[in-house]
């Protein structure tokens, strides 16, 4: 079953989202300078650059577990100034239409994979106990771990936690998926693992934006290549075309260090 | 009357005050705690303040202020009340200060997690914080017990019948050699008392590592 | 404002208690710790009989209250014919105190001592001795300096049970003022207020040192 069979049949509706103007600075700190962003339905875009460029807080802006100081979100109708008191209707709906994935997971320790897959489901959408589980062990399933159903994520291998992590996220119907480096902490063999549900995910035309180093990821997956670099986007495009040919010579730069280790 | 039973008549007292006080601070500990984390700073400063103050005063003088020094109309404190309130509040603010570590010590990415799903604060206080913070301190709060039974021995200061008061008066009418029976069987009998609440607390301990840390 | 007068008159009194307070705290720390360090390596030790007296020492005196020893030394020696002064039994039941305390905490900091450092030393071929004293040690110490100073400030309240064998130190003067001009109420809040007032800043010294220590980890 593909991910869009699970939602019963019918298609979670394609969204985008825009970003305009973000910025955001940490006491004299400028950590990300005038950011605008466009994300079309149903397109992956991977976000590459140096350590310390922004990619990570920009990416945590658009769910707002960082708080920018300006700018807007536009996303499902709904405009959202952060820089300004926030709605919590809108809030929660922006929390609902947004999924994320960690780069430490952030499983529940005291929840076993099905309760972490199951839980929130019944306190965020209201699901009965019966349904959030069936949508929980489908989801588990799908990205090959049903037999881990009772185990606690302490006894998973760092893979398998963070596929189960995907599983929780998508188990709230989100439109828009984020992903934080999803596969820093886990070693390379073990990343494949969780890149392939990340494929299969962006050919059911999940709109994702990701956060990575995983190079070839980028170049094979993705519909947009953003590179960030000093706070800045200074490159965006088509990701084989930058690759080959990067526009910017810091994009230059980093593409030789990253591409030659 | 040899001076193990005269020691062990105070036993009863000295398990009153101790799980009495403790079953105060275990729960009034909870909304202290939630005050002591919270972004209100004029909340958590006032919270800090209590806290601070309560432990910063000998356990001795909070038992002298309340049976001496509280006399509202007619309303006195009797000993063992003001060993219990004493003793009581004392406990609330050593547990809410271990509760406060131990939400602290629950990984920022707990509260991003549930946070990025949409759980509501309460919810993610409760069902995500809480679960884990108790098993990370819970060797902290065995810990705490078993100072706790030592601490009420200081009731017997405010002539509270306890194992200590025991022993004192036993060994008063006991000039002989006989007379030091008592005070170390009760620091025996204190180290026996502990032993259990140590056992459970190292597994509680190891435990806590396996499910949490795998 | 006519209680302030009055407790300005209580001063005098109350700081000479404080003054004996302060010092019996300092006695039982400056004597107590070196003996925990002691105790310490004790109880690391191979040798049986070496390791068991450390135990005792350390249980007995981490694991009866501390009244219970000051009643030992004070009621209890003297059936055998050993008396001591007031003052003298307090300090001695409360090195015991200290040495006990402040060797769990030494230990604890010896033990946190990174494997590594440990296997480094035996890589570099050190001694035993050296790789304790200079290399284990220095660090472990340091680890356990806000658990020692904050087993001082328990020291210090730990006095206030000195008034039960009748040292005169602060408790003990607010007890004799309030039974003389029955306020217990204001000397025992004027004496908690001293205790406050040394514990509460120290408290929070240590506190900052915890801090600083943690980020330089």
């Amino acid at each position: 079953m593909t991910l869009s069979e699970i939602a019963n049949g019918k298609l979670a509706p394609r969204t985008g989202i825009r970003l305009d103007n973000i910025s955001k600075r940490y006491g004299d700190h400028l950590v990300i300078d005038d950011v605008s962003l466009n994300v079309e339905p149903g397109t992956v875009t991977a976000l590459i650059g140096p350590s310390g460029a922004g990619k990570s807080t920009f990416l945590r802006c658009i769910n707002l577990l960082e708080r920018p100081d300006s700018g807007t979100i536009q996303v499902d109708h709904h405009t959202i100034e952060p820089g300004k008191v926030i709605n919590a209707k809108d809030l929660a709906a922006l929390r609902r239409t947004v999924g994320m994935v960690f780069q430490s997971f952030n499983l529940f320790p005291h929840m076993s994979a099905l309760k972490n897959i199951s839980f929130p489901q019944q306190k965020v959408l209201g699901r009965s106990k019966e349904e959030a589980d069936e949508r929980a062990l489908q989801l588990l399933e799908r990205v090959g771990l049903k037999d881990k159903a009772d185990q606690h994520p302490g006894r998973c291998s760092g893979g398998q936690q963070q596929r189960i992590a995907i599983a929780r996220a998508l188990a709230l119907d989100p439109s828009i998926m984020l992903f934080d480096e999803p596969t820093s902490a886990l070693d390379p063999e073990v990343g494949l693992e969780v890149l392939a549900v990340m494929r299969e995910l962006a050919q059911d035309g999940m709109t994702m934006i990701v956060v990575t180093h995983e190079m070839q990821f980028a170049r094979d997956v993705s519909d947009t290549l953003v590179v960030m670099a000093d706070c800045k986007i200074i490159e965006q495009g088509d990701p084989r075309a930058i690759m080959s040919d990067p526009q910017e010579d810091r994009t230059r730069r980093f593409l030789r260090a990253v591409l030659e280790r | 009357m040899d001076a193990f039973s005269a020691v062990l008549q105070g036993l009863p007292m000295t398990l009153v005050l101790t799980l009495s006080a403790f079953a105060i601070g275990i729960v009034g500990a909870v909304p202290l705690a939630v005050g002591l984390s919270s972004p209100n700073v004029v909340l958590r400063l006032a919270c800090r303040l209590f806290v601070d103050l309560v432990r910063g005063v000998p356990i001795i003088v909070w038992l002298f202020l309340l049976k001496f020094g509280i006399q509202v109309g007619t309303f006195k404190f009797n000993p063992v009340g003001a060993a219990i309130v004493g003793l009581g509040v004392v406990s609330i603010a050593y547990l809410a200060e271990i509760y406060r570590g131990g939400l602290e010590s629950v990984p920022r990415g707990q509260n991003e997690a549930a946070d990025a799903l949409g759980l509501t604060r309460g919810t993610t206080f409760y069902r995500v914080l809480v679960p884990q913070a108790f098993r990370i301190v819970s060797p902290s709060i065995a810990t705490y017990l078993t100072g706790l039974l030592k601490d009420s021995s200081i009731a017997s200061t405010i002539i509270v019948a306890e194992m200590v008061f025991q022993s004192q008066s036993f060994a008063r009418q006991h000039p002989t050699v006989e007379g030091i029976l008592p005070y170390v069987l009760v620091g025996v009998l204190y180290i026996v008392l502990s032993l259990p609440v140590a056992y459970l607390s190292r597994s509680l301990d190891a435990r806590m590592r396996k499910a949490v840390y795998a | 404002m006519n209680w302030l007068i009055e407790w300005a008159g209580y001063l005098p009194q109350l700081m000479s208690g404080l003054g004996v307070s302060l010092m019996i705290a300092g006695i039982s720390i400056v004597a107590g710790y070196p003996l925990g360090l002691v105790l310490s390596v004790m109880v690391s030790a191979k040798n049986l009989a070496v390791r068991t007296l450390g135990l005792a020492v350390v249980e007995i005196g981490r694991g009866a209250p501390a009244l219970v020893i000051l009643y030992l030394f004070y009621y209890g020696l003297p059936k055998f014919g050993i008396a001591f002064e007031s003052i003298t039994a307090a300090c001695l039941a409360l090195i015991w105190n200290s040495a006990a305390y402040s060797s769990e905490i030494m230990r604890a900091g010896m033990q946190s001592v990174a494997r590594g450092q440990h296997e480094a030393s035996a890589a570099l071929g050190l001694s035993w001795s050296h790789t304790f004293f200079r290399v284990i040690m220095p660090q472990g110490m340091r680890s356990a300096i806000p658990g020692l100073m904050g087993v001082a400030i328990q020291m210090f309240q730990g006095t206030s049970l000195a008034y039960a064998i009748a040292v005169p130190e602060l408790m003990k003067s607010a007890y004799n003022i309030g039974s003389q001009d029955f306020n217990y109420l204001q000397i025992f809040t004027l004496a908690g207020i001293c205790y406050a007032a040394i514990s509460m800043p120290a408290t929070w010294i240590t506190v900052y040192f915890e801090k600083r220590m943690a980020r330089h980890a």
